[in-house]
């Protein structure tokens, strides 16, 4: 029985909400176990009412208004009841083994899993895209959901995969507990942030949400930047917003930038490119710790005491493998997940990882050349077809910064001397030798 | 497990500073004996405050105390021991355990004495009302008690819909939000709730787990002295206590699925050659059951550690618990067939107490949910 149209001239029949259990008072309903007549407005109900359900008092309800429905559509709410492939990650690797693995098996089901939307982007732009003048718009190539309709596979947006039990083959994730044949771990590395950055008040770029975020905030107009960390993504980053037309301060632990990659000639090189382009660098300095000002400003302590104001810092301090999951489950761990140079097995045969979140012999690899090679060997020894296995070599690493470029051939190695081979006004060659032969070769 | 604490009074006949193996052996004959004979009738309603005394008297309930040597471990065996014959009564102890906590925890002198003996030995019963502030805490719900600031303390209203473990001449630890002008909360206090200036209203029916003494508790300018408070502010105070708070509660869900798993192995020589054809059978119950308690017991040993990743750990083993005991019960019921079915069965009554371990704060959708929170990056606002 419900009340028909009020004609108390109060409007539409109200409803309010139960704060302790949820229980809705609808006003054209009433609430017959209490005797409250179908069209009872709540204000006419007696002050001792309680609710029917849990017997709190008419003080402990509200006004209910309807909230919007969470946005599901591309979480499916039931598991398969076919076990398959568990992809945890949605970045260029995770889609990489699934792309891989579709390309020769249109059937095997599979699961990504996903803290993130799971949307395709290339992440190597996101350093370069503020001077460009991209959008998130722009950088976006392709969403989650439309990925998974092309490949035929259940994508589980916003999705933690918290807890693995090997020998039992399930994965426990935040919207259930995942049974898989096989398991491939590309969850990626994560900004490491020393202590005294709080992350609250510094962004961090590593993947596109992120990047999305800063660039909402960069778009207000011409900001002060601190950027803390002047590695490759630092460099990179301080050049975009430079590009961008945002002043920048680049802040770095060494005298000059890059200080693991460069020696002493390249690095004066980039530096007075970087400051070419109005970068003021900071060097030999550590930012102990970050504090909101009053006015808005972020305040960042510096070790020799001085202090520096900017309305937007980033971190650009290194990745670490969130270590957690797979060091619960039992898997090797040594800087990265340990895997089989050749099958990118980890230590359980049935689990594989590739990308940032890997080590091969305790040494990480972030860059992007070698995941679709990883991805191609994973799909193949999954579907147990024959391959001649993965060959790791180090990649070519390019510094996209466009007042100097700079490009690698060989990692570098630590404490090794360079040798200038070419020097010009616009042009510097160097390598690393040892025992003769040249195991480095930079080219700015 | 044993402590340097445990052996020092050793040979004491009774209380909680014995050997772990005395108090678990202790706890295992009350649970096998009085206890399994009255798990039918707590569930329809007999609050086990008898039994309570006993489980109190083996030393059961204040093994997780700093003075009896912080066995967390132990603390969550013997509710385990206990839940494997009456869920409720494994939920009792969890309630009189972390009332317990509260109470040591709150460094209050007029707590930390002759009053927390009195609640370790059996001798006064308290509970927890902290299930809805938890949900506050995680912008679940609105918290529900309001506390204004009074010469000397606090006045606290308000209506919280169920607290269990209470009655006359009991408490719980409490929390309420501190109003000053205005309708803004500007901080929480925690102090220890005395049910005899409270009004206690009957709840609705549940569908088990009735002997628990849970009542609505309607507070009306309830004054809060020194003497109670547990913590002022308390956010800190819950931020230390959380993960001990969460990890305690996985005694019940393993003693569920034990409980279980024992009705199981009952009926394998009679049923064995049809119960061949269902799935989560017994050996895949045992093994998933000792690896989960293998991890509880793991993390036991560092009940306040703070890190991030320690308590998605707690959790993620808390929301594993519930899940393990609903399957459990439920492959145990089918398992037992058409006698496990029976109102006063076993496996039925454990059926619905699996059901509670999974919607009692922190429900498996908490968890989730909390887990997924702590797993985000923190960025700038």
């Amino acid at each position: 029985m419900s009340a028909s149209e009020p004609t108390d001239g109060l409007g539409p029949w109200r409803q309010f909400l139960c704060r302790a259990c949820g229980l809705i008072y609808d006003e054209a309903e009433g609430d017959a176990d209490s005797g409250i007549a179908p069209g009872t407005r709540f204000a006419d109900i007696p002050d001792d009412w309680v609710c029917p359900v849990c017997g709190v008092t008419k003080t402990d309800f509200e006004p209910y208004r309807r909230r919007a429905p969470a946005a599901l559509t591309e979480v499916a709410p039931v598991p398969p009841r076919r076990r398959g492939v568990v992809i945890v990650g949605a970045g260029i690797g995770g889609w990489s083994v699934a792309e891989a693995i579709r390309s020769w098996d249109a059937d095997i089901p599979i699961t990504v899993v996903t803290s993130c939307a799971g949307d395709i982007y290339h992440k190597p732009e996101l350093s370069v895209a503020l001077g460009r003048g991209l959008s998130p718009e722009k950088l976006l190539r392709e969403t989650g959901g439309a990925a998974a309709a092309r490949l035929g596979l259940r994508l589980m947006a916003d999705t933690v995969a918290v807890g693995l039990a090997p020998e039992r083959r399930r994965l426990r994730t935040t919207r259930g507990i995942l049974p898989y044949t096989h398991l491939v771990l590309a969850h990626g590395a994560r900004p490491a942030l020393p202590p005294g950055l709080d992350p609250a008040l510094c962004w961090r770029v590593n993947d596109f949400t992120a990047w999305a975020a800063l660039h909402a905030e960069l778009a207000r107009g011409p900001r002060r930047v601190a950027v803390v960390g002047a590695g490759m993504v630092g460099c990179e980053l301080a050049e975009d917003l430079a590009r961008a037309g945002h002043g920048v301060t680049l802040i770095g632990a060494a005298g000059l930038p890059l200080p693991e990659l460069l020696p002493e000639a390249a690095g004066r090189r980039l530096l007075a490119a970087l400051e070419g382009l109005g970068i003021a660098y900071r060097g030999q300095t550590l930012v102990r710790g970050l504090t909101r000002a009053p006015g808005g400003d972020v305040a960042l302590a510096l070790d020799d005491g001085s202090s520096l104001a900017a309305q937007t810092v980033i971190a650009a301090t290194g990745l670490a493998t969130p270590s957690r999951l797979v060091q619960a489950a039992g898997l090797a761990f040594d800087r990265g997940i340990a895997v089989d140079p050749q099958t990118l097995r980890t230590s359980r045969a049935d689990i594989f990882a590739l990308g940032d979140c890997i080590s091969l012999g305790g040494q990480p690899c972030r860059f992007i050349e070698p995941v679709a090679r990883q991805a191609e060997v994973i799909a193949y020894g999954i579907l147990g077809r024959p391959h001649e296995g993965y060959a790791h070599s180090a990649p070519v690493i390019r510094l996209k910064t466009r007042s100097l470029p700079i490009e690698w051939h060989g990692l570098p190695a630590p404490g090794l001397a360079w040798d200038v081979v070419e020097e010009s006004g616009d042009r510097l060659a160097m390598v690393q030798r040892r025992a003769g032969e040249v195991v480095s070769r930079l080219v700015a | 497990m044993s402590s340097a604490l445990a052996l020092r009074s050793a040979h004491d006949s009774a209380g909680p500073d014995r050997f772990d193996a005395a108090i678990l052996a202790g706890v295992a004959a009350i649970a096998d004996g009085p206890l399994a004979a009255a798990a039918g009738a707590i569930d329809q309603g007999s609050y086990p405050l008898d039994l309570m005394g006993q489980l109190a008297e083996a030393g059961a309930l204040g093994a997780h105390l700093d003075r009896h040597g912080a066995r967390f471990g132990l603390a969550i065996a013997a509710m385990q021991t206990a839940s494997r014959a009456c869920g409720a009564t494994g939920f009792l102890m969890w309630c009189h355990d972390v009332c317990g906590l509260y109470m040591e925890q709150s460094g209050n002198p007029a707590l930390t004495g002759a009053a927390l003996a009195d609640h370790v030995a059996g001798r006064s019963f308290g509970g927890t009302a902290l299930s809805n502030p938890m949900k506050a805490f995680a912008g679940i719900e609105p918290i529900l008690l309001r506390a204004t600031p009074a010469p000397g303390g606090y006045r606290v209203s308000g209506m919280l819909p169920w607290v269990s473990h209470i009655g006359e001449g009991q408490y719980c630890g409490a929390i309420a939000g501190v109003v000053s002008a205005g309708e803004t909360i500007t901080h929480e206090i925690m102090f220890l709730l005395r049910c005899d200036r409270a009004e206690l209203r009957p709840c609705p029916h549940f569908s088990g787990m009735e002997g628990t003494s849970t009542w609505g508790l309607r507070l009306d300018d309830y004054f809060v002295g020194p003497d109670d408070m547990i913590a002022d502010p308390a956010r800190p105070f819950i931020g230390r206590i959380r993960a001990a708070f969460i990890l305690l509660q996985c005694g019940m869900g393993l003693g569920v699925a034990e409980g279980s798993l024992g009705a199981m192995h009952a009926v394998e020589e009679t049923l064995g050659h049809v119960n061949q054809f269902l799935d989560d059978r017994p050996d895949e119950i045992a093994g998933e059951l000792a690896d989960l308690r293998g991890r509880v017991m793991q993390l036991a040993r560092t009940p306040y550690d703070g890190a991030t990743d320690y308590l998605i750990d707690v959790l993620d083993a808390r929301a594993q618990t519930s899940d393990l005991a609903l399957r459990a019960a439920q492959s145990s019921l089918l398992h037992q067939g058409a006698r496990g079915y029976l109102m006063s069965s076993a496996p039925q009554r454990r059926i619905r107490e699996s059901h509670f371990v999974a919607i009692v704060t922190p429900a498996i959708k908490h968890l989730r949910k909390e887990m997924a929170r702590l797993s985000r990056e923190v960025m700038p606002a």
